[in-house]
């Protein structure tokens, strides 16, 4: 009992002072959290894009817009297309002028791009038909002017006697630049959307130009020979319907168009 | 205790207050306060003090909840990985090799089990004979006397000889057998049990290679197309946490003396996968994860690349980001951001300052983009020109160094062979040996001073070089008055910005009478010179020259909207209004020649009379370099980065004449320009002399009589480090405090404390008089430093750089001093980057050239005419040819102006190479880069080429010229007419420019070296083990069963003139357009 008195009488009064001091310590004020300087490290929070899936589109129901491509004004001087360098292509044709600006025999314009430009709302469609074809021939591209719905198979044709090489180069999709000698055929396809359309040359034979516009939907379509264009399956609604030539640029126009109807839509061409 | 004491101890004992009175109570109330405070210590020591542990507890609540919500997410990504076709079939694959090695494999493990067995005991048995006969033959070697040898021979022969009986399992597993055996015969079954058991080990392992290597693609496969972990990963990381140990997470790096604790806050930064703000936020009631502040903490380290190549158990995380690593009390003294604190942690914006430490040598540093920006700035702005960086703009003090030493060396020179005459008269009067040892210590003394002279040369040598190299961020205001509208000058130095938005030159706050006498000093100490008459240009062509020749690359024409063009040199759309049209003539022909030359030895021009007084023609160039006073070196050139295009005089003229019409209509001019008689005034050139000093202009400029100035502004190298009591914030001291804005569209409103190194260089670059405010000082004692017009990223750029520039705290081994091909790397952005290559050219992986995106070059046709992507030069050409390139791109014999007049690869393209007179430091220091980049050997030694059979050349040549191989097509051939629309080289430069084995990968897959290239893909295609021609192949073809590539290959490096004229000739597409 004395014993533990004398160590209590010993450790006592330090005890205290140390409690005192734990005290004293455990009062100082905790440092608070502060918020750190404006982070430049925001997460990108926007999801990419969701990439809904295309929507099938309905023929049956689907409205029509048609019409035709008129040209009118000077007719420009084109440079002629020389060929001797591939003598097997000058054999079917030379001296011939650049498919820059093709008017046909009726006076209207051939390969131009008319598309639906706006009203969509951002919704893709399925390809209505499955692939499309690119020829090269007599060292010309044919057709000259192609669209594509993104992701559609595109063929590549070579039926000349001579190695070609076909070279696009988008801004959006992959570029690539492939030898392809006579008689093959490539599958190829351009996975994104694209435009203003993605030239596409033959670095051989330099002459050889032509464009592919990437779309992702299939209202779009080239006028022809008789300088007209179809496009069909398009649901009820007001669009912006563009016309696109290489050379002389695009022109736009306003259309409501209604299920089951055709409706008008011509451009003109200035030269 | 004594007798006597004794009696006393019962009544003092009453009387002692210890035990007479209780104390019971003051010893409760002692002891709940200790138990309390011990209460108190405790929970402030598990809890209170280490804020840590809650972050802890929270990051594993709120991680595992993540892995377990992604858990079915990535299984079902694996699942579907492992439904796939591919995966089954690789799987199955798999299972084959499995089951196949199977029975074997089985039957070799029986095999060696049973094996064992029988080996342990023949093992143990004759390795204990062996042991005892290695004690006898110990002993025999040992043996002291002959007698006593020949007989220990004799015994271990009989050893040798006894026969021993053992009973051992035999191999097959079926019972035992005795073997009776004598020593070798023992060792002989040991030896042969020994092989048995490897040989069957190597046909087990030989079993099992085809299963071990079809699990490796499997896995592959599944590495491949799963992003993120597998199902197995996530479970390993769900346990982690399940068994997390809550501790202080330490990074201990004792060499730099770290000892880093952030991860103990930051605990997911090293986790294996991508956690983002968003995926840690902390836990709501529903046990859902969302964004809120304190995230932050827990987010995986934004930068995992960086994070590989710095490994943080080497480099911990303070070195990088600043801050107290050791601290863990609270985030802000972690952070360093509690007062006193030298090293705050660097703020995001400017965190790519924490690099600089180490990558102070780097001028470009790959990872840091901010820093690295800030770096060019400084010195394409002309920073250096005031303020002292180390490792920029060492030329100056390298050449004065150089003079010093070739200086010192004379004397030296002159001090010996002095003494080692002396000697050899001393010699004269001693004799025999003595004389002899006197005469050869003289002539050593002699002999070793002509190592002098080549260390003289060498350092000559370098002097030239350095001189080559020395460049001005200005232009020299030596010719001004040959060059410049005199009414312009002080236009133009009262405000750049004025004439010219964006001007590099930046905005002095002078008084109208300073720039007048500027101006007349600047006017009078101009040198003056003949000029040809150079009037008569076509503007029209001159256009599509500037356009196409590649001065855009570098120049820009347009203001505001319009303007197109690169950065790096003058805005030139008012050049007109300024120049002088003889002048600009000359300038475009070679922009490096000067007037007069200058002799840094006499420190002054070297005019057509110093030559005239040694009867020298006064001619003056890179191979003329010497002095013809001195015979020291000379800077004989301008010193401008602008190269030399090799335009000839027509071409120069028609661009001067259209750089001519770029000017403001002259109604306008004649406000702007008024009389400026007053620059003729002598008494106005003293005082502008005094001003010119004041404000430096010595710094960018070469004027005369000022080539040795040194610079005005601080020193900056250590800048970063500098404490903040000795920046001086002067009267806005309270306001960086107290957080009060004093600049820009938030002046006067609160904004966060300021009184920072970053706050002070922030402010002082945007307006850098910003610290006289308030403060009474005439205008000559006003702050100096002028107006750069930088913009927020610049100033961030700069403030980075300014940040990173400090004084180390970390041990040189942490710093980037490499010595292998990595430090060629470093020295050969400094080249890059000093004349612009990438404005021309990618020199980089995914870096774009200023030509490239100009508009001309988005056209397909244009594109083929952009200079090529050197991004993989090294490997592409020989390193001797290329120091032949560089020296001179036209690649022509002589000097004579037309045949320079020329590309001497790319003759196809309108862009011209310029020759940047490099001095050999600067292209060796080039080709070392290149070389570098592309992982190539140095020195070069070139593979060897096989020779052609000559049926192998005749195939070769059917190839090349067969309608099905269009190489002849593109590629320039020699013949002017096709040439003309070439657009690839010409195939005989190929020997001596190009390595073959690039050659070789560039004509089977071109795009995958030169994304975008005219040269397709495809070209080849893989039969078997070799490259066979993807067409139709001359008949001559058949049968051969080489590599159709490597002939081209080989037939083009040993293609002689002759043979590509037999080409042209057959008709291979070349000269008949």
């Amino acid at each position: 009992m004395e014993t533990s008195m004398n160590w209590k009488k010993l450790l006592g009064l330090p005890l205290v002072f140390f409690a005192l001091i734990v005290l004293a310590v455990g009062c100082s004020k905790k440092e608070t959290e502060k918020a750190e300087d404006n982070p430049d490290d925001e997460d990108n929070t926007e999801a990419a894009a969701a990439n809904a899936p295309a929507v099938a589109v309905d023929m049956a129901n689907g409205a029509t817009v048609t019409g035709k491509i008129t040209f009118t004004g000077a007719k420009p001087t084109l440079n002629k297309i020389q060929m001797d360098a591939e003598p097997s292509c000058a054999a079917m044709h030379n001296n011939i002028p650049s498919q820059e600006v093709v008017i046909n025999d009726n006076g209207t314009l051939r390969y131009v791009m008319v598309y639906v430009k706006d009203g969509l709302n951002g919704k893709s469609y399925k390809p209505i038909e499955q692939k499309e074809n690119l020829d090269q021939k007599g060292c010309l591209y044919e057709p000259h002017v192609i669209g594509l719905v993104n992701s559609e198979e595109l063929d590549i044709s070579n039926d000349d006697k001579t190695t070609h090489n076909i070279h696009p180069q988008p801004k959006i999709n992959r570029e690539w630049n492939e030898s392809q000698s006579s008689g093959d055929v490539k599958k190829k396809e351009f996975t994104q959307s694209e435009w203003p359309p993605i030239p596409v040359k033959c670095n051989i034979h330099p002459w050889m130009k032509m464009y592919i516009g990437v779309f992702n939907h299939p209202f779009f379509a080239v006028s022809g020979a008789d300088g007209t264009f179809t496009i069909k399956g398009l649901p009820p609604g007001t669009y912006t319907i563009a016309a696109w030539q290489e050379k002389y640029g695009e022109q736009t126009q306003k259309v409501t168009v209604k299920s089951k109807e055709e409706t008008k839509v011509d451009f003109n061409f200035k030269g | 205790m004594p007798e006597e004491t004794r009696p006393d101890v019962g009544n003092e004992s009453e009387r002692d207050p210890i035990t007479g009175s209780s104390l019971s109570f003051p010893y409760m109330i002692s002891a709940v306060l200790l138990m309390a405070s011990l209460g108190w210590a405790l929970y402030d020591e598990y809890y209170a003090t280490r804020p840590w542990k809650d972050y802890q507890h929270r990051f594993v609540a709120v991680y595992s909840s993540w892995l377990k919500k992604n858990l079915p997410k990535q299984d079902s990504a694996e699942k579907a990985v492992k439904n796939s076709d591919t995966y089954k079939k690789l799987q199955a694959a798999l299972d084959a090799a499995d089951k196949a090695a199977g029975p074997d494999f089985d039957r070799i493990n029986k095999e060696l089990a049973l094996l064992a067995t029988r080996k342990s005991v023949v093992d143990d048995w004759f390795q204990s004979r062996r042991g005892e006969l290695g004690a006898k033959v110990y002993d025999m070697e040992n043996a002291g006397s002959q007698s006593s040898h020949d007989s220990q021979a004799a015994a271990i022969q009989k050893f040798k000889d006894e026969i021993l009986t053992k009973t051992v399992p035999l191999e097959n597993g079926q019972g035992e057998e005795k073997l009776s055996y004598n020593y070798d015969q023992m060792e002989k079954e040991y030896n042969r049990l020994k092989d048995r058991k490897n040989d069957l080990l190597s046909q087990q392992a030989a079993l099992l290679r085809p299963s071990s290597e079809a699990r490796k693609r499997r896995d592959d496969y599944m590495a491949d197309q799963l992003v993120g972990l597998t199902r197995q990963q996530m479970q390993g990381l769900i346990d982690k946490m399940d068994h997390f140990d809550f501790d202080i997470k330490q990074i201990n790096v004792p060499e730099g003396n770290l000892v880093d604790r952030c991860e103990s806050c930051h605990v997911g930064t090293r986790e294996p996968v991508v956690l983002t703000r968003r995926d840690v936020g902390p836990l709501s009631k529903d046990g859902k994860s969302g964004v809120e502040d304190g995230s932050r903490a827990f987010t995986t380290h934004p930068n995992l690349e960086l994070l590989k190549i710095h490994n943080p158990d080497r480099f911990g995380c303070s070195p990088c980001h600043g801050g107290n690593g050791r601290a863990t009390s609270s985030v802000e003294k972690a952070h360093g951001k509690n007062e006193h604190w030298l090293y705050p942690m660097y703020s995001p914006a400017n965190r790519e300052a924490g690099c600089n430490q180490c990558h102070s040598s780097d001028l470009v540093v790959r990872l840091a983009p901010t820093l690295s920006g800030g770096k060019e700035l400084f010195r394409w702005r002309g920073c250096m020109g005031c303020h002292r960086m180390e490792g920029f703009d060492a030329e100056p003090e390298r050449l004065f160094n150089i003079t010093q030493q070739i200086k010192a060396l004379e004397t030296d020179k002159a001090d010996a062979f002095r003494n080692a005459s002396r000697m050899e008269k001393q010699a004269d009067s001693m004799s025999g040996n003595a004389a002899a040892k006197m005469n050869q210590t003289a002539q050593n003394m002699r002999v070793s001073m002509s190592r002098v002279d080549s260390r003289i040369e060498e350092l000559d040598t370098e002097s030239k070089n350095l001189l080559q190299e020395l460049k001005k961020v200005g232009p020299s205001l030596k010719e001004v008055r040959m060059k410049l509208r005199k009414e312009w000058i002080p236009v133009w130095i009262e405000n750049p910005q004025h004439f010219r938005p964006g001007a590099k030159m930046p905005t002095f706050r002078l008084e109208p009478d300073e720039v007048k006498a500027i101006s007349a000093f600047i006017w009078q100490s101009g040198v003056q010179g003949p000029m040809d008459n150079a009037t008569g240009g076509d503007p029209a062509h001159g256009k599509d020259l500037f356009e196409t020749r590649g001065c855009m690359a570098c120049h820009s024409m347009g203001e505001d909207a319009d303007k197109v063009g690169g950065y790096f040199a003058a805005n030139l759309t008012r050049e007109g209004e300024k120049t002088n049209i003889n002048y600009l003539v000359r300038w475009i022909h070679n922009p490096r020649q000067r007037t007069l030359p200058y002799s840094p030895t006499l420190h002054r021009d070297i005019t057509p009379a110093d030559y005239q007084a040694k009867n020298m023609p006064f001619v003056f160039d890179l191979d003329h370099t010497k002095s013809p006073v001195d015979g020291h070196e000379m800077q004989v050139e301008q010193q401008t980065i602008m190269p030399n295009l090799r335009l000839n005089m027509g071409e120069v003229r028609d661009i001067a004449a259209y750089l001519m019409t770029k000017k403001r209509p002259d109604a306008e001019t004649a406000k702007i320009y008024k009389d400026a008689s007053y620059m003729d005034d002598p008494k106005l050139k003293a005082q502008g002399l005094k001003l010119v000093r004041n404000y430096g202009c010595a710094g960018c400029h070469e004027i005369a009589g000022m080539e040795d100035e040194s610079r005005i502004g601080t020193e900056l190298t250590n800048e970063g480090s500098k404490p903040i009591e000795r920046l001086d914030f002067a009267l806005l001291t309270r306001d960086a405090e107290d957080g009060v804005e004093v600049l820009g569209p938030n002046k006067g409103k609160d904004v966060a404390p300021w009184y920072s190194q970053k706050g002070f260089f922030e402010r002082k670059l945007a307006e850098p008089n910003l610290f006289d405010q308030g403060k009474t000082k005439t205008h000559l004692e006003q702050l100096k430093m002028p107006n750069f017009n930088l913009d927020k990223t610049d100033i961030r750029q700069l403030t980075t750089f300014l940040l990173g520039s400090v004084d180390p705290t970390m041990p040189p081994s942490f710093f980037y001093k490499p010595a292998d091909q990595r430090h060629d790397i470093q020295e050969g952005w400094w080249i890059i980057k000093k004349y612009n290559c990438q404005g021309c050219h990618v020199v980089e992986i995914g870096q774009h050239s200023i030509l490239m995106d100009l508009p001309k070059y988005q056209d397909p046709d244009w594109k083929e005419q952009l200079p090529p992507m050197i991004t993989n030069e090294g490997a592409r050409v020989s390193p001797d040819w290329l120091v032949r390139f560089l020296k001179n791109p036209s690649l022509a014999a002589g000097h004579g102006e037309a045949e320079n007049d020329k590309d001497g690869v790319r003759s196809y393209l309108k862009v011209r190479m310029p020759t940047f007179y490099l001095s050999d430091n600067e292209v060796r220091k080039l080709v070392r880069f290149f070389a570098a980049v592309s992982y190539q050997p140095e020195p070069y030694i070139q593979a060897k080429v096989e020779p052609l059979t000559p049926a192998e050349q005749a195939m070769a040549r059917a190839l090349f010229t067969s309608k099905e191989a269009p190489c002849l097509k593109c590629h320039a051939t020699g013949v002017p007419a096709h040439d003309a629309k070439a657009t690839a080289p010409n195939f005989l430069l190929a020997k001596e420019r190009l390595k073959p084995g690039w050659t070789d990968r560039w004509l089977l897959n071109p795009a995958l070296i030169s994304p975008g290239t005219s040269m397709p893909s495809g070209l080849f295609k893989r039969e078997g083990d070799r490259w066979v021609f993807n067409g139709q192949t001359p008949p001559s073809f058949n049968g051969y069963t080489g590599d159709h590539a490597e002939l081209l290959v080989r037939y083009m490096f040993t293609l002689t003139p002759d043979e590509q004229r037999r080409l042209v000739g057959a008709g291979g597409g070349g000269g008949t357009r």
